[in-house]
């Protein structure tokens, strides 16, 4: 189903203004990191639309039920995305955002799963509600974007906890160490564009 | 797995127009533009104690649970036929953040692949044909509602933020939480002036939110025309505190 290279051909003409719209600030939380800004992306409606239509294009016939979208950039293309192949939408939060209790015992709907990761720049934890997959969901994971694949892993922990099946890992921005192997902890991994420079 | 609905089977450029197609409109003649203060009454809603508990839940909860089901309001208007899907796909938990606080979970209703769609399509209705040139949706449950509604509309969309997320340059706008004060920011370039906006959010409460988005809009010219939120908790009173501006929710909350 998934070819060893998973990102788009680069003859997709979308994408030359994908990362056209992306901005670029420098040191950006801290000195050395150039961020790529995709609220650029979100103000021009057509390149927006591209976007998504891009992502929906892949995933709508693959069975998807579940688009679990990681706070907070995920959820500006997670629920577009959702909306359109047909499938649930499960937000991935920051701690303490979801509402319920945090339990690492009995699993009570309503209640709240956590996972730990390291990010590229520091660490911090992702949450799920119970019950928001469970088994016999194929699921995919959105973000803006991809650097070290910590955040995606938690992600991808916390669904098969729940039970689900994750089908691949899609952002919209992929760092250039994951040309070469499309994949995150096994899963795979798709991409649209990689950084711009400036 | 759903059925159909939501699903594109034919190219991929059409999902925008499948999932905001016209159905006749539903809404009263009032409630289209010019948007009055009067029109900006919500349509809803709807009485069901709609409280989707965890059967493990203990009954303790029960009476606390009762009091926050989402109340019935007499209206003039036909309701629309979508709502009660609605707000009984939106769970009500209690004691969180703290003790006696009902929270307004729409977590569950993200989980109805119709009802979402169904709320999308409510305000994508009411705005399609009001030349509305940004959605600005308050982070972080904005974020889910508002971009669906801009790409529908045709606007662009500009996340309102909590400190130091936005990259570059911000102007920010501090408001009042119940203890404190926290700040809102916006990227200065994303609004222009004579933009014709719409702020999103998931629910209305104290106002305070909404408040500080319509004045970081205003301050670089931009004409907010309305605000709009899934759930209002009527209350609290948030509606006397957008400084003029109409606000139209779908349900509402005790």
């Amino acid at each position: 189903m998934f070819s060893k290279h998973n990102a788009p051909k680069a003859e997709d003409p979308r994408l030359k203004a994908i990362t056209e719209a992306i901005r670029v600030v420098p040191h950006f939380p801290k000195q050395g990191i150039m961020f790529q800004d995709i609220t650029t992306l979100l103000l021009d409606h057509k390149v927006f639309k591209d976007t998504i239509d891009i992502f929906v294009d892949r995933y709508k016939d693959m069975g998807i039920s579940i688009v679990a979208g990681v706070e907070a950039r995920g959820f500006f293309f997670g629920p577009s995305i959702a909306l359109a192949i047909g499938s649930k939408f499960v937000p991935l939060r920051k701690p303490r955002k979801l509402p319920g209790r945090n339990i690492t015992g009995a699993w009570y709907l309503g209640e709240v799963i956590s996972e730990k990761y390291v990010l590229e720049y520091g660490s911090d934890c992702l949450e799920m509600h119970v019950g928001a997959v469970k088994p016999g969901d194929k699921a995919i994971v959105i973000d803006d974007l991809v650097a070290t694949g910590g955040t995606l892993s938690a992600a991808i922990s916390l669904l098969e906890r729940g039970g689900a099946e994750v089908v691949e890992c899609a952002c919209v921005i992929g760092l250039s160490h994951f040309k070469d192997d499309c994949s995150v902890n096994g899963k795979p991994l798709y991409f649209l564009v990689e950084p711009r420079l400036q | 797995m759903q059925s159909s609905v939501g699903v594109c089977s034919s190219s991929s450029s059409n999902w925008l127009f499948r999932f905001s197609a016209a159905a006749a409109p539903l809404l009263p003649s009032s409630l289209t533009f010019p948007i009055s203060k009067s029109s900006s009454s919500s349509l809803i809603t709807l009485s069901t104690p709609s409280l989707i508990s965890s059967p493990l839940r203990s009954t303790a909860s029960a009476s606390a649970a009762d009091s926050s089901h989402l109340t019935e309001m007499a209206s003039n208007d036909a309701q629309d036929p979508r709502l009660p899907r609605i707000s009984s796909a939106i769970r009500v938990i209690p004691d969180f953040p703290k003790p006696g606080i009902m929270f307004q979970d729409i977590t569950t209703l993200l989980l109805d692949t119709k009802a979402f769609k169904d709320t999308i399509d409510l305000f994508v209705e009411r705005y399609r044909d009001q030349n509305i040139s940004v959605v600005a949706g308050v982070e972080a449950r904005g974020f889910i509602f508002g971009p669906p509604i801009a790409l529908a509309i045709g606007a662009k969309f500009v996340p309102m933020r909590k400190p130091n997320k936005l990259p570059g340059e911000v102007i920010s706008e501090e408001y009042s939480l119940e203890y404190g004060t926290d700040k809102m920011e916006m990227h200065v370039g994303a609004v222009q002036a004579g933009d014709r906006a719409l702020v999103i959010d998931d629910l209305i409460a104290t106002g305070g939110t909404l408040c500080a988005a319509i004045k970081l809009l205003e301050r670089v010219g931009a004409q907010v025309v309305e605000c709009a939120c899934v759930i209002e908790l009527p209350e609290l009173k948030g509606r006397e505190k957008l400084t003029g501006k109409p606000l139209f929710v779908l349900v509402k909350g005790a």
